[in-house]
């Protein structure tokens, strides 16, 4: 419970975070290092538990299917670097209180950095593989967000540090699907206590993903080369995420992973090597840094390389040293970091040029940063000599042939000499030799040098109180692999190898300080032929030049040009079909009638005389015929519903289509013979093969389980006759309450697209304006006002019966809205002017969205009846009662309708409105999300739209 | 047979005209689809029965028309409508081969 307590508390600090920054500024961060502080000893209680090996654990359900849980757990190793997250956490919060600008508003920061503090606790503590990579990757994207918030500079390396770190990720990624495969669950302590899985191929694979997740995490060559563009960012992320908590996360995969691989060779080999070479050669750039936020980036990689390094070798003792020597890191490099900051606010500089003699002027920085120096170049009494001796040993007493613990000691020793260089090279170009220009330089205030001292006071504590630490680093061997391993910690170090090292280490260091101006010489001499970030930026563009050419293949903006590779493909695939031969069954005995061929060759005719004509509106005319034909086809199937659907809705898209066209040319345009014959092989091939399939799979079988379950219960269960409206509004009436919101939103997207641009041409139809009757567009609708007049209200009236008797009789919603759309058509085309129509005084998107609550409501409703989603229930009306769903047919209705009276508004009327209500004499107006841009239209702006019918 | 037929003339319509320059005629190729796939479901109820669906009116239930492809095929063409009426529109704004008069 303590656990998931930590968790919650540390996401509700952050979800507060925001709040305390717009209050506090700067400030906010003393109350959120109040609260890490508190979670950190609320951890902390744990730790005799944990101690005797009780891992503490909590789950909670999350993907049972795949057995993913919300698994979180807590044992030696967790416990360790939960105290990093949040201690250092607690630390580098009350150091940001006096790090920012005392008026800036840092509210994204402080919620970016309790963000990364979730996730990195989560990764700590996640006992379930697929929580691990969730919180590996949200820690990457926080610090995508938190170096590039730092400017215009920061984008590249932000960039950079992204694709590096969540590269990475991928490959743990695929760690993880591989093992959840093979081991059937997602728990990481039963795939680590079961290492049958890394028997065969599965085991070296595994191993390389999470070497490959770990190192571009912890920037180890070849990957070292984002963490020092990291150093963008301000000092507390340098110091919080890329020193001491997210570039250890790969450190603690390794750890975590460590029990199974530790007596892997590959495993042993790669990171060893990774590790030393990573190791010297940060060190070594280190030497040549000028900038001393660069020196502590490039001695961050080196460190790193020592850890990677020493978990690589994978014997007890020097996992046991990993552990001291994290935490020694994680302490001796927040410090330098913080001094870093702190060094830059007081002098306005972090050039190693510009500083020197500051011992003076700034006592109390001088000893703080003394502290962390020799800790990180291994000088005792300080942790960083115990942890550095501590891997000495384990360096020397390696497996493997004999050389490898001589060569591996002789490497670590390279490395820490170098490692000695820099640390002094640090303090001694900041606070030793003679003063540099500035004299007027102030010592830091005492709230501002809290955070590095209590840090560099950590790390001299731990240093003489080190045999404290040995039940802890007892623990966390047992934990990496070595239960029952005793580690040895002794204040007062014995005669030894390691001491000898040591001891050699430092005096080289001390040497090479001496020696510093030869030894810049000589590493300025060394130039390599590239740099990984050069490297990194070519492969970018590379990517993405191929990417570009990839996408050219089939960039364009004809639409027609890429269905003929789909309609072929289509085509290949059905005729393999038919070629292999899909199992039919049986031809039933046929059925056609005399009608039936009638129909066809009507169809024929038309779908012909379609494709062939050159002007829109005879096609138009044409396709009508094919539509009302189809009516009649579906007539003869006994498919009533469907047949009446299909006759209003092809007098409606006639409607539509002339309001539209009308405002277009009049003949389409002219293909090449090439293209039109391409076409016509491919349709043919395309009519061909979907007649035959056609002919194949249909018609081959009985009236199917669920239509006779339909016919024979349609009636009890729902009390309507109609199967095919029961199926829509009982049966199935989640899918109906799918399709017409699909309407909904069609008529809705036509109302969006023409907010934002304009119909071409005008609504309006010039008139000759002669004197005969047609040429009046009062006098030339009389025929339609006067049968409208009569008519219109009739049919509106008319799709009301069509709707409520649809359950048992032939009608419904659909059918209802359609042919009250053909009535509100002909109102429309009644009207002299579409300005005075009825259709304009129709809200339509209320009525739209009206129907769609009342769909909705209708079916929550279900829910008070017992039953479920869209559970139909009688409603009693006094003298006789409905079922609810014909109240959701009502919905239905209402949806449609109002798409109608949408479309017709808006490609009708909408504009004619917004041009009179133009001043007079605008010819144009300029574009807003309101109105069209358009072009007023002449003086003989009154229209008739039947002018064209 | 002719439900084949049918859909076989339907397809090849549908095909060559979205095929051709210019949205108009590709919602038309659409509509023409939207036959054939009509016509395909209703096919594959069966076309041997052909009584209306209505129960207590039909003299046996095999004899009546399988109703649940007609339910599928009534929602299609009201969605159908509706894609059309989205894709003039479209046709109808900006500019292009729709737009702009032969040359």
């Amino acid at each position: 419970m303590v656990l998931v307590t930590v968790f919650i508390g540390l996401a509700a600090t952050t979800a507060v975070a925001p709040l305390l920054a717009s209050r506090l500024g700067r400030a906010a961060g003393w109350p959120l290092a109040a609260a890490f502080a508190a979670l950190t000893a609320l951890t902390a209680t744990q730790a005799p538990a944990v101690l005797a090996g009780q891992a503490v654990e909590f789950s909670w359900a999350w993907i049972p299917s795949i057995d993913a849980a919300f698994r979180l757990r807590l044992d030696g190793l967790g416990l360790l670097f939960t105290v990093l997250v949040l201690g250092i956490g607690a630390l580098i919060m009350a150091y940001c209180a006096r790090y920012f600008d005392a008026k800036s508003s840092q509210s994204r920061f402080y919620t970016l950095m309790g963000i990364f503090a979730v996730a990195m606790l989560g990764l700590v503590l996640a006992d379930d593989l697929l929580l691990l990579f969730v919180f590996w990757e949200l820690t990457s994207i926080c610090s995508f967000f938190l170096i590039g918030g730092a400017g215009d500079k920061a984008v590249e390396p932000a960039r950079r540090a992204l694709v590096v770190t969540a590269g990475g990720g991928l490959a743990l990624l695929a760690a993880v699907a591989l093992l959840s495969v093979q081991t059937g669950t997602t728990q990481l302590s039963t795939i680590l206590a079961d290492p049958g899985w890394t028997e065969g191929w599965t085991g070296p694979l595994v191993a390389v993903l999470v070497i490959i997740a770990a190192i571009t995490k912890s920037g180890q060559v070849p990957f070292h080369f984002w963490l020092p563009g990291a150093m963008a960012a301000s000092t507390p992320v340098s110091a919080y995420l890329h020193a001491a908590a997210m570039v250890k996360a790969g450190i603690y995969l390794l750890m975590r992973f460590s029990p199974v691989f530790h007596d892997m060779p590959l495993w042993n080999g790669v990171l060893v090597l990774v590790g030393l070479a990573t190791a010297i050669y940060g060190a070594a750039l280190a030497l040549k840094q000028t900038d001393l936020k660069s020196l502590a980036a490039m001695s961050t990689v080196s460190q790193l390389g020592y850890l990677v390094a020493i978990i690589g070798v994978g014997t007890s003792y020097a996992l046991a040293a990993a552990a001291v020597h994290t935490l020694a890191h994680a302490l001796f490099k927040a410090s330098l970091f913080m001094m870093v900051g702190v060094v830059d606010n007081q002098t306005g500089t972090r050039d190693l040029h510009r500083l020197g003699g500051l011992r003076r002027l700034m006592p109390a920085s001088a000893v703080i940063t003394a502290l962390a120096a020799l800790s990180a170049a291994g000088v005792p009494p300080l942790l960083g000599f115990y942890s550095k001796e501590k891997m000495f040993a384990g360096f020397v007493d390696a497996d493997g042939p004999v050389w490898a613990g001589p060569l591996l000691g002789l490497l670590a020793v390279v490395a820490a000499v170098l490692t000695f260089g820099y640390c002094a090279r640090f303090w001694f170009g900041v606070f030793g030799g003679p003063l540099s220009e500035r004299t007027d330089v102030r010592e830091a205030p005492a709230p501002f040098l809290l955070a590095p001292a209590i840090t560099g006071a950590a790390g001299a504590l731990l240093g003489v109180g080190v045999v404290t630490l040995a039940p802890f680093a007892e623990r966390i061997t047992a934990d990496t692999g070595f239960p029952g391993a005793g580690v040895e910690i002794h204040l007062i170090p014995g005669l030894s190898v390691d001491l000898g090292m040591s001891v050699v280490a430092i005096a080289l260091g001390i040497l090479l300080h001496l020696r510093r101006e030869q030894a810049g010489a000589l590493l300025d001499r060394v130039r390599t032929p590239f740099t990984g970030d050069g490297v990194f930026d070519r492969a970018m563009a590379g990517f993405v030049a191929a990417g570009s050419r990839a996408g050219g293949l089939t960039r364009t903006f004809s639409p027609a040009a890429h269905l003929p590779p789909a309609i072929v493909l289509l085509g290949v695939l059905s005729a393999a079909a038919l070629w292999w031969g899909t199992p039919v069954g049986p031809l039933q005995e046929l059925l056609v009638r005399p009608t039936d061929w009638i129909v066809v060759g009507c169809v024929a005719v038309a779908v012909l005389a379609a494709v062939v004509v050159r002007t829109r509106i005879s096609a138009v005319v044409l396709l009508g015929v094919v539509g009302a034909l189809m009516g009649l086809w579906f007539l003869l199937l006994g498919a009533v519903d469907v047949a009446l659907t299909q006759l209003v809705v092809e007098v409606l898209t006639v409607v539509v289509l002339v309001l539209v066209l009308r405002r277009l040319p009049s003949r389409f345009h002219s293909t090449g013979t090439l293209r039109r014959s391409l076409a016509a092989v491919l349709a043919v091939g395309a009519g061909a093969l979907a007649a035959g399939g056609t002919l194949l799979l249909t018609n081959r079988r009985e009236l199917s389980e669920v239509s006779r379950w339909l016919m024979a219960n349609s009636k009890e269960e729902t009390g309507g006759i109609n199967v095919v409206n029961t199926i829509l509004v009982d049966f199935r009436a989640l899918d109906t309450l799918g399709e017409v919101t699909v309407v909904g939103l069609a008529a809705l997207g036509i109302l969006a697209l023409l907010r934002t641009t304009s119909l071409t041409g005008s609504a309006a139809i010039e008139l000759t304006g002669g004197t005969r009757p047609e040429d009046d567009p009062v006098d030339n609708t009389i025929v339609v006002r006067t049968v409208g007049r009569i008519m219109a209200p009739a049919i509106v009236l008319l799709s009301l019966y069509m709707l409520f008797r649809g359950h048992n009789a032939h009608g419904g919603g659909f059918i209802g809205a359609l042919v009250a759309g053909a009535g509100l058509c002909l109102a429309h085309a009644a009207a002299p002017d579409p300005r005075r129509s009825l259709v304009r005084r129709i809200p339509y998107v209320p009525v739209i969205a009206g129907g769609l609550a009342l769909a909705v409501v209708t079916g929550l409703l279900g829910y008070l009846v017992g039953g479920g989603f869209l559970t139909p229930f009688p409603i009693e009306l006094g003298f006789t009662y409905i079922s609810s769903a014909v109240v959701f047919d009502v919905g239905v209705y209402l949806i449609v309708v109002g798409a109608v009276v949408a479309a017709l508004h808006r490609l009708a009327i909408a504009e004619l409105l917004e041009d009179d209500a133009a001043p007079p004499g605008a010819a144009s107006r300029p574009a807003d999300d309101t109105q069209y841009p358009m072009v007023a239209v002449g003086s003989g702006g009154r229209d008739s739209e039947e002018g064209e019918l | 047979m002719t439900a084949a037929i049918l859909a076989g003339v339907l397809v090849a319509g549908g095909v060559y005209l979205v095929l051709q320059r210019g949205l108009i005629r590709m919602a038309f190729g659409v509509i023409l689809l939207g036959h054939a796939a009509n016509v395909v479901l209703l096919a594959a109820g069966g076309l041997y029965r052909r009584e209306a669906a209505l129960i207590d009116q039909i003299a046996a239930v095999q004899a009546a028309a399988d109703p649940l492809p007609q339910a599928f095929v009534l929602t299609a063409i009201v969605i159908t409508f509706g894609v059309t009426v989205y894709l003039v529109a479209l046709a109808g704004s900006g500019s292009g081969d729709d737009t702009e008069e032969t040359t």
